[in-house]
Formats: structure tokens, sequence, C-alpha cells
């Protein structure tokens, strides 16, 4: 198929506006009479609040409001909602370094602080607890008002897996240890908040999904939904972060109604790193269980997700995990159970992968011992287990396009498997598999989405949808489908995203979900809006619907060598005829009839999106530092709208799985982190990358945008596992805890060498 | 606040300095603090927004500028210590009528997503260009290592810069 | 960061003066790279702040006749980096100095500032040491120091009342010396985990007759590595010796527990790095005329 402007690398829509510096961040608005809010935060991971005096902050020149928990509406608040825990302030207890207890506005920053440091709050420390084993103890601290620190739940079951694991030849057990890692988005955590005299509260924000978040805030607020507008500005990236609100938002908003005065509150770096919320880490304990050919048939694992002092998207992501658990492999013997655990540290959150980078990294590089074990080539086992287009799994999910294949040979071709397995030295290569979803799923009741267009009177086309763009160019690619199906140019499509006022309900971009749900929606809109523009035309140009050609922003008539602009047309449409020109589009992810989980738990995702990725590595076996020489990272697009924007997707990903694998990692210290600071919590420099060589796998999904599907996270799936199978392939060790820093591989050289 | 003027030896009581300096070409004075950093006077009362704060303790170079013709990170530099200076940040880089060759090579190659680490990355490259323009892979990397981007994972990034490159030694210097 | 008074002295004798006066008030500000991310975590609260960029002649790099160079405290770390004298005499140096932070970094920070902070991971420290380098302090009166007689501990100097760093003199490189400097970084730009610098030279003969060894960030000062020494100095090396030096020089290193590498693994870099650089000063001797 060849496409006028779909498959191309053509730039983002956005660039010219972010190089020139044009791009208005939230960090980067003010408003008339803005005052400064900061917020006070314990120092300690678990204490009760015997009292607190805020006379003196009060007292202090140029502070506006100083506010407590007796200030605010104590509502208890969580994503999901049965599972509320949080207050917008602490009244009685504070759980965790970070957790919010008082705040103020003042006229500026330094104002702010210093009132901060006149708040006296006198707390009587309680036993804290920092691990899930520990926290899952009988007698460990417990963190809410529950009987034991366990905050979710979960069990997945297909097949009979225990006598499954009998008839097994071949079986590992293992216990991994994922890290809690930062999302380092360049632009911090910020907001503005303003009521306006009609009692309706307007928020700037940076947010992944402001439909959702506007409906948390009145949750939180206890004031109707109709009341919050929130406006999204340029983000300087989300991955996972900017989802659910955080207490920022209602404590603005509390600081904002006392003064009058709009309100910013900002993160400072040192609190992105050590207050706001991580990836969840997961103890992960696999087994699994082989015939003697290599076909896997029994698969089992427990996690436990270090939940952090409060909930989130926890339970999301051990239910996403638990499904592609399920889905990747098509093992027909399968249990999953999974924890979230309280424990007096930050809360995790979505991040990229969203679960599934933690079990990946468990699961692939069990494989390889497994593979080992048997005397096969982990690709080879790999291969005889592929999942296979248009199949539904045992555990129920629909796989539809599945370029599984495709990935694996062509990520192995590229690193030289066949060669380098052999290895030298120290080098070594591996490999590792993904399954994600491409298009979200029906987690909240929910998965479809809206979208409008209008021709203008002066013939350039304007797109209303709620597609949030965090810097992945979500813009660009609906800008890519309209052009595309109207024949307009690139440059004459405008993108309006930004208001919930303005925009269709939507549930936000996460769950690489835009490309597809948005995608579609906005497709619809553009073939209805072109319906429309083909009757004007072939009334304005005397010619029959079929003979009406749009391209290069012109209309023709076949056969003809008239041609028109769309101003034109539009000035025909709306002075001549009357009638203005738009279209609307709609797509709603149907559900299978009588779906229930229990039939299939993966059965709400509409489509798959299938990845391998291949490593090579250097060991130096004297200072335990591992060298990434090279990845290869192939994965199915369905369908490649912009070739330049999916391979930066994969390349962003890589190396954010580089730092997980290598680097990432918050260390705490009596439960306050004590790497705060690009300084000591590192990621990689533009002096860290291997090469990377990316490889797009189109494999034409039935339902999606000219075969298109999601593939904002899967790059970052199988980063770190396939790197600690090519040290496993180049040194013998395998490290089951990330990161990997090079006092594990000498400790686990040493073990090695002792043995 | 006394009148500390220029002057700025042996002034004991001094709490606000005027200094004087030239950025994007035009000529500015202002009367600062001395605990004000240039970045804060860049984005506060000149109101270029353009020029980024990352983490405020020159780590990530999202604040890099161009001062006196090289790239410094602006957060880790007293707006007094730049009296006298001439500042460039990424609004004074196009031209009347066209991107300078470096925006032109990141929007090009696609080194753009999210866009907060963009200015300081490409004032950065714009510094280690002008120094040297036959700049190996080897040495973008080391040039760049102080600009931290977590999107992009640098691939394209590193394209642009030798695009860049190309571009300069084909003399389309705008 | 809490705000200050700020003074721009335009003469040493102006700055010497101030810095007597508000001696234990004041802090200097050379490059700004070091003690402003101090002062804005709340680590430096200094009621002055002094400005060395108005004062004259304080930055450059000067070649003496007796072949040894002059290198002035204000000089920018890229300046060093990037000179083409001390790449030819002193690499080890350049590339200690072009290893510290980013571009950015280097072309504000200043030798002097490196070497003042007194981090027992200032890379510039190994290098310098190993060279033999001299510190020039100004104030009421000048004085010259052996460079590691001028670090006291974590963020203490040897300076008095009212002095400053003013230059640094390294000695003419004895024929036939080889230097390294090795640092270990978490990522490509990084403080050093461990630095190691080793300059040695070998007779004719092939004994070894001039070497240093001096290690960073694993005491609270750079640390010489005196009894490595005393085993390699007067003899000729084989790989055995070699290794003996460096597992003495681990077993001099001091290094703690910290969120940036432990006890351990310090340790053990000292013995790898010390092993490489005095094996691959050997192999040069070898193989150059």
């Amino acid at each position: 198929m060849t496409w006028k402007v779909i498959g191309k690398g053509l730039p983002k829509i956005d660039s010219i506006s972010k190089v020139t510096g044009e791009a208005q961040y939230t960090v980067d608005l003010k408003l008339p009479g803005m005052l400064y809010g900061n917020i006070l935060r314990s120092p300690l991971p678990h204490a009760k609040i015997k009292s607190i005096d805020t006379s003196r902050a009060e007292e202090l020149q140029g502070v506006h409001a100083v506010i407590t928990a007796k200030d605010v509406p104590l509502n208890k608040f969580s994503f999901f909602q049965w599972l509320a825990d949080k207050t917008i302030l602490c009244s009685d207890k504070v759980r965790y370094v970070g957790d919010e207890v008082a705040a103020v506005a003042a006229v500026d920053e330094e104002t702010a602080l210093e009132a901060l440091s006149l708040i006296n709050v006198e707390y009587e420390p309680l036993p804290a607890v920092f691990d899930v084993e520990g926290a899952m103890n009988p007698g460990a601290p417990l963190i809410h008002d529950k009987e034991k620190n366990i905050g979710f739940h979960v069990e997945r079951l297909f097949g009979d897996p225990d006598k499954a694991f009998e008839e097994c030849d071949y079986i590992c057990e293992d216990r991994y240890v994922t890290g809690q890692v930062s999302h380092c988005c360049l632009e911090v955590s910020n907001c503005i908040v303003k009521w306006d005299s009609s009692g309706r509260l307007t928020i700037w924000t940076n947010t992944q999904a402001p439909h959702t978040q506007r409906q948390e805030i009145a949750r939180i607020l206890g004031i109707p939904i109709r009341n919050v507008r929130i406006i999204n500005s340029t983000m300087g990236g989300g991955f996972g972060s900017k989802l659910v609100i955080d207490m920022k938002l209602p404590i603005a908003a509390i600081l904002s109604k006392k003064t009058g005065c709009p309100v910013r509150i900002e993160n400072s770096r040192v609190e992105e790193f050590s207050t706001a919320k991580t990836r969840y880490s997961y103890t992960i304990y696999v087994k699994t269980g082989a015939k003697k050919d290599g076909r896997l048939w029994a698969r089992e694992m427990k996690v436990i997700g270090d939940n952090g002092a409060y909930h989130d998207k926890g339970p999301a992501t051990l239910n996403f995990s638990s499904m592609m658990f399920g889905t990747l492999y098509n093992i027909p013997n399968i249990r999953y159970e999974g924890n979230l655990v309280y424990t007096n540290k930050q809360m995790g959150t979505a991040f990229r992968g969203f679960g599934n980078p933690q079990i990946a990294f468990a699961c692939e590089t069990q494989l390889d011992v497994l593979a080992n074990k048997i005397g096969m080539d982990p690709l080879e086992l790999r291969l005889r287990n592929a999942n296979q287009p248009d199949q539904m799994t045992f555990c129920g999910a629909e796989i539809t396009s599945c370029g599984m294949k495709e990935c694996m040979e062509a990520a192995a071709r590229a690193i030289g498997w066949e060669e380098k397995r052999r290895g030298k030295g120290l080098r070594g290569v591996g490999l590792a598999n993904m399954v994600h979803t491409g298009a979200g799923g029906r987690f909240y009741g929910y998965n479809a989405a809206d979208a409008f267009i209008k021709l203008s009177d002066d013939g350039t086309v304007t797109l209303i949808t709620p597609a949030q763009d965090m810097g992945q160019g979500a813009h660009t690619v609906m800008a890519q489908i309209v052009a595309e199906e109207l024949g307009v140019n690139l440059e004459d499509i405008n993108v309006i995203s930004n208001d919930t006022d303005l925009t269709p309900y939507d549930l936000g971009s996460w769950g690489s979900r835009t490309t597809f749900m948005n995608g579609n929606a906005v497709l619809d809109a553009a073939r209805n809006t072109k319906k429309e523009i083909i009757t004007v035309a072939s009334e304005m140009l005397e010619a029959i619907p079929d003979d009406i050609i749009l391209e290069g922003g012109r209309v023709f008539v076949k056969g003809s060598s008239d041609q028109y602009s769309f101003s034109e047309l539009a000035d025909y449409a709306i002075n001549r005829r009357g009638v203005p020109i738009s279209g609307k589009g709609r797509f709603v992810d149907k559900l299978p009839s009588g779906y229930t989980i229990k039939e299939g738990f993966a059965k709400n995702i509409p489509t798959f999106a299938f990845g391998t990725q291949t490593a090579e590595v250097e060991i130096d076996e004297e200072t335990g530092e591992v060298k990434v020489l090279k990845v290869v990272a192939a994965h199915e697009t369905g369908t490649t709208i912009n070739t330049l924007m999916a391979e930066g997707q994969i390349e962003g990903s890589v190396v954010q799985g580089i730092g997980y694998a290598l680097m990432e990692g918050l260390t705490l210290k009596n439960g306050k982190v004590i790497n705060d600071g690009f300084l000591d919590y590192k990621i990689p420099t533009i002096g860290d990358i291997p090469e990377i060589e990316t490889i797009l796998i189109e494999t034409n999904d039935p339902h999606g945008p000219f075969g298109a599907k999601g593939i904002g996270e899967p790059g970052l799936v199988p980063t770190a596992p396939a790197i600690a199978n090519a040290i496993f392939n180049a040194a013998g060790i395998m490290i089951k805890e990330l990161p990997i820093i090079p006092e594990k591989i000498l400790k686990a050289l040493k073990e090695k060498k002792g043995s | 606040m006394s009148g500390a003027g220029a002057d700025k030896t042996l002034t004991e009581e001094a709490f606000m300095h005027m200094i004087k300096l030239k950025v994007n070409g035009y000529v500015q004075e202002l009367v600062v603090k001395p605990h004000q950093t240039l970045l804060e006077v860049l984005r506060g009362p000149l109101e270029l927004t353009g020029v980024k704060e990352g983490c405020g303790l020159g780590e990530c170079g999202a604040c890099t500028v161009l001062m006196d013709g090289k790239p410094v990170n602006s957060c880790l530099v007293l707006a007094l210590e730049a009296d006298g200076s001439e500042i460039l940040t990424i609004e004074g880089l196009a031209r009347a009528g066209g991107l300078h060759y470096v925006q032109k090579a990141f929007v090009k190659e696609g080194a753009i997503q999210c866009g907060f680490c963009t200015p300081g990355m490409v004032m950065a490259t714009v510094g280690l260009l002008q120094e040297n323009p036959n700049s190996s892979q080897e040495e973008i990397k080391e040039g760049l290592r102080g600009n931290l981007c977590r999107c992009t994972g640098y691939v394209k990034i590193i394209k642009a810069v030798e695009a860049a490159a190309e571009m300069m030694r084909e003399g389309e210097q705008t | 960061m809490k705000s200050f008074k700020y003074l721009c002295p335009k003469s040493v004798g102006e700055l010497s003066k101030i810095l007597y006066r508000y001696d234990g008030k004041a802090r200097v500000l050379a490059g700004g790279t070091d003690i402003l991310v101090m002062m804005k975590q709340g680590k430096l609260q200094p009621e002055y702040v002094v400005s060395l960029q108005a004062i004259p002649n304080l930055a450059y790099i000067r070649e003496q006749k007796n072949g040894g160079i002059k290198i002035g405290a204000m000089t920018r770390l890229r300046e060093i980096e990037a000179s083409s004298i001390i790449q030819t005499k002193y690499p080890l140096l350049s590339k200690a100095a072009g290893w510290i932070g980013s571009r950015q970094v280097r072309w504000r920070a200043t030798c002097g500032g490196n070497l003042c902070n007194g981090a027992p991971s200032a890379d510039l420290a190994p290098p310098l040491i190993c060279l033999g380098a001299k510190v020039i302090i100004g104030g009421r009166a000048k004085r010259t120091l052996p460079l590691e007689k001028f670090f006291l501990g974590p963020g203490q100097v040897g300076l008095r009342r009212g002095e400053f760093l003013q230059e640094l003199v390294i000695p003419p490189p004895l024929p036939r010396t080889y230097g390294i400097y090795l640092k270990f970084t978490r990522s490509a730009m990084d403080i050093a985990v461990v630095g190691v610098a080793a300059t040695a030279s070998f007779k004719e003969e092939g004994e070894c007759n001039h070497l240093r060894i001096c290690l960073g960030a694993v005491a609270p000062t750079p640390l010489r590595a005196v009894e490595a020494e005393k085993i390699g100095l007067g003899k000729r090396w084989d790989e055995e010796r070699i290794l003996v030096m460096a597992r003495m020089a681990s077993e001099e290193a001091k290094p703690i527990d910290d969120v940036r590498g432990t006890i351990y693994l310090r340790r053990h870099l000292v013995e790898v790095f010390t092993k490489r650089i005095l094996s691959e000063c050997l192999e040069q001797a070898q193989t150059k005329p």
C-alpha cells in the first residue's frame, strides 16, 4: 500500500514551536496576581501527628494563606475509589517521607519556603517498614487501619498447573526483584489553579488524562465534575507519571479558594525524586515447566508489588501484568497471584510498561536458564512456543495480528545471533520477547473515543481530539490520518486537544492506546468529513462524486486539469450553498459478548503488540562494568504511521530500559531517599548509549487505523531481560535483581569462581 | 537599597545591583539581587521562557545558553557574574526569515519529542559545532553528555548534530 | 538560595583584605559550579560571596624556561583540557580535567575551584599530586606549599585567614615518565567514585627511578599510596610486583560506604586501577624509545 503521508518520516507538527523555545509548558505560564504555593512534607516515614502550629508562618509578611488538615475536606481518595486511603493533607498520621502535612501560599517562592520553615509540627514516630516481605509479617507495623498491610490481592488460574508441573521434564524456580525507579520527566510536575466568580475551578497542568483527572479533582474536593475545567499545556514528558492526580492539585485549589488568587505549585527536582510516585517495585516468584521438546507447559507466578504508602494504579498494574503473563507463549496451564503490600515509602503509579517490564524481566531471564537446562538455544525455545496470529490463547486473549516470529528472526539476525552466541571472551548476546497491548483496553468499563473535524472558511482543517501529546507525537499521528484521508497538507491542519470544556471525554494517553483508539475515531471523523466535502465538490464542480479527487490540499475532477483550493471549496459551501463542512467520528472497542473476566482475562485488549530485542554486551570482569555494545529492537507497529516517531518511541524506550537494567534505583536510608538528584540517580546520558538498531515489523492490524497499533510502551519491556540474558551468555551469571550494578556482577563472578 | 550602581567593589551594604548585559542582541539593564541566577533573570524579568529549568544544579543542561560564545549552565551563573557579557538563548538563534541550521536539523531528523530538553540541547550543539564543526561522533557524545533527555534515547539527536555539521560544512549557515 | 552580600574586588590586594576582614563569613566565588550548588542545597550560607572575576591575571597557562608550567587559579577546566602544552607535557592532567562534569560545567569551573572545594574526589588532585605540583597561596604574604599538603579533610584546605589559591606550579616532566589517571563512574557524566593516578619513570636499565601513586575518593583527602610506591621504587617491575603494589595501594585506601559505592567496591577498584595503570606505564616504557 502506498500512501501519501502515512508511513513517512515527517517532522512532528509541533517541532518548530519547540525548537524555537516558543512552546509554552505549564512551568512557563504566569497568571496576573498569581501566588506561589509550597507544601510542608513529613520528614518521617511513619508517625502520628501530635500538633501543628502555623501561627508564625501566618504572620510572615507576604504569606496569604496557611492550611492544614482542618482546612480541607477529608474525603479519602484513590484512583480506584473503592480502595480510597489518602486525604489531601494528613490529619492523624504520616505514612512516608514526603507525605503532605500543610501548605502555604505566598507572594513568591522564597517567602513560601520561609513560611514552611516556620510551621512547627510535633510528631510521634512510629515503627516503619520498608520492604514488602517484612511488611507482610504478622508483627509488622500496620500502615493503614486494616488488619494487615496487604492492600490488594488478585488471582488468575487457567488449566491445571499443579498437574501440569508433574508432567514437565524441566522446571525452573526463581525469585526476582525489580527496582523502584523514577520517571525523570525533564519538566517537573506542576499546576496553576484558579476559581472564577461562577464557582468554576480551572486547572492548568501537565496531564496525560485531563478528563479522568477532572473526575478525580471533583471527587476529592467534593464538588460537581461540571465545576472543574482542566487545560493542558505542552507537556515536558509523562511516561505514566501524569495520569492520576497528586495532592498538589487539590491543595492548590484550596489555597486558591482561600486567597482569592490563582496559585501555582511546582515540584522541585528533589521532590520529584524523593516524594513523587515511582514505578512499582515487584518481588516475583516464578516457576516455569517445559516438556522435553521445549514446549512450555506450565507457569506459576507470585508477585508482591510494593504499593508504597497509598494506593494508586497498583491493582491495574497487577491485573495487566497477569494478562501479559498469560498471553505470551500461550502456556496452557498458568497460575498468577498478585499482592500489593503497603510500605512506608513513596507510592507507586503507572510507568511505561505498567507491570510488564517487571514480569518480563523475571519470565524472560528464567526462560534462558530453562533453555540452558534443556540444552536448547534460547531463540529456538522461544520460536517453538511463539504466539500465532488470529489465535485465542488458553487464557482467552484474542490475538489478531501477530508478528512475533518475524520480530524474533529479525532481531536475532541483526545482532548476529549465530556467531555471537558462541561468545568471545566476556562478550555475549541475549534475546527477550514481549507482548503488550497495542490499544489500551477496556479496563474501566469504557474504551472508546470521539473526534470532530471542521473545515474552516479559510480552507484549513481543524481537528478536535482528546488525544494527549506528551511528546510522543500523538497530534502528528492524528494530523497524518486526517491528511491522508482528506488529501490536505499537514501544515494546513490545526489540532486542538487541550481543554476539557472542548474535547470529548477520553481516558487519556496511556496503555499505548492513542494511535489505535483516538486514531480510529479521527479516521472516522475524516471519512465523514470527506463525504461532505465530496458532496459539495461534486455540486461545485458539476461532477459525479466518484470523479472527485482530493490531493495536496486541492480538489480535482478526474480527467480535467481544473483544480480548486480547499478555501475555494469552503467559500462555496458557506456563501453559495449556505452549509458548513464538518465531520464527527467515533470508535468504540467492542468487548466480545458475554465477556467475563473468568472467561478470558485478556479479552478486553483490542490488539496485542509483539516485539523482540537482542542485546550484545561486554563485561569487564575486574570492574564489574557491563558495556552494552548494541541493542536491536524489532517491534510490530501494525502499520507505521510515522517512521521517525515510531523509531523515536522505541529508541527512547530502549534507553530507558538500559537505565532500568543497569543504572536506576532509588536508594533509601530509614525511609528517606538519599539519591534525590541527577548526581546520584543516574539515567543514561548521550555518552552511555550503545548502537541501537530499530526494525519496524508491519503486520497490518485488521482493526487499527490504516492497520496501525500502539508502540509507546513496548520498547521498554524486553530491554532489561535481553541485557541480563546477554550477561548470562557472556559470563554464565544470571543476576536476578535490578539494577545490575557492578557490585552484583563482581559478587556473582566471585561466587561462580568459588563453586 | 543603597545606590550600588555598576561599582560592585567593597559596597558592604549592597542588596541590589545593576547589571548591563546583551541578550540575544539587545542590551538589557536590570536590577538584580546577588543570589539571583542568570537563569532566573532570563526566565523572570526578561521573560525568555525558552530557557528551561530542569534541576537547578548543573546536572541536566536544560538551562544551557551561550555566554560570550561558550555553552554554560545558566542555573549556576549568578546574574551578577553575567554583567557585561553577551548571552544567546534559544530565542535568539533563529534569524529573521529562518531557523538556524541546528534547529532545522533537529526538526528534520525527528530529534524532538517532548521538547523540554531541546532548547538546552540545541544551544549546547551550537556551542559544540562553533568550536569544532568537524566533531566526530565521539566528540559529539562527549560534548553533549551534560544534556539529559528522557524521551528520545539520543539516537536522533546524534543524527541531527551530524546533519547540522554537514549543513555547516556545506556553507548553509543562516 | 539564601541571599548574601556580593563583593567584586579588582586586585589580589583587595581580595586579601576582604578575606581577612570577613574571615569565617565569606566564600570565594570562582566558576561557581561547586559553591552555588552547595548554596542552593543549603549546605553553605555565607554572608559574603567574593567574586574573583574582576581580578586580572589570574587565568593563564605559561610554559616556564625550565620546561615546567604555571597555571593561574582562575584558568577554566576547559582551557586546561584543551591546552596543547598540557596535552603534550602532562596528558593525564588534560584527561582528568576533561573528565569533569560537562562542557557547560568546564567552561565555568576553574582549577583553583576544583582544588579549594576540597572534595576527596577532586579529579585534578591525584594527577597534580603525582606531577609534584605546588600551590602558590596569595594573601598578606605569598607562600608555597606542595599540593598534597594542601588538603586537610573533606571540604577543608590549608588556607589561613585572608589567603586564597593563586597559582599552580608544575615541575618539568622527567624524561621517560609515563602518567595515567583512571576514574570509575556510574555513567558518562559523574563524580569520581574512585580515582587513581600514577606517574612512573624508568632508567635505561629498567629500574623505576620515580613513582607516585595517588588515590582519590577513597580517603578524607586525596591520598598518596606511599607503601605501594616503596615496593616499586628502585626495582624492576614484573607482573607479580605490579600485583603486589596494587594490592598494597588498595590496603592503604580508607574508603567509606555511601550511595555511590561500597567499601568493598572502592577498595577493589583501587587495586584494579592501580594494576592497570602501572602495567600501562611499564608497557609504555618498554615500547616507547
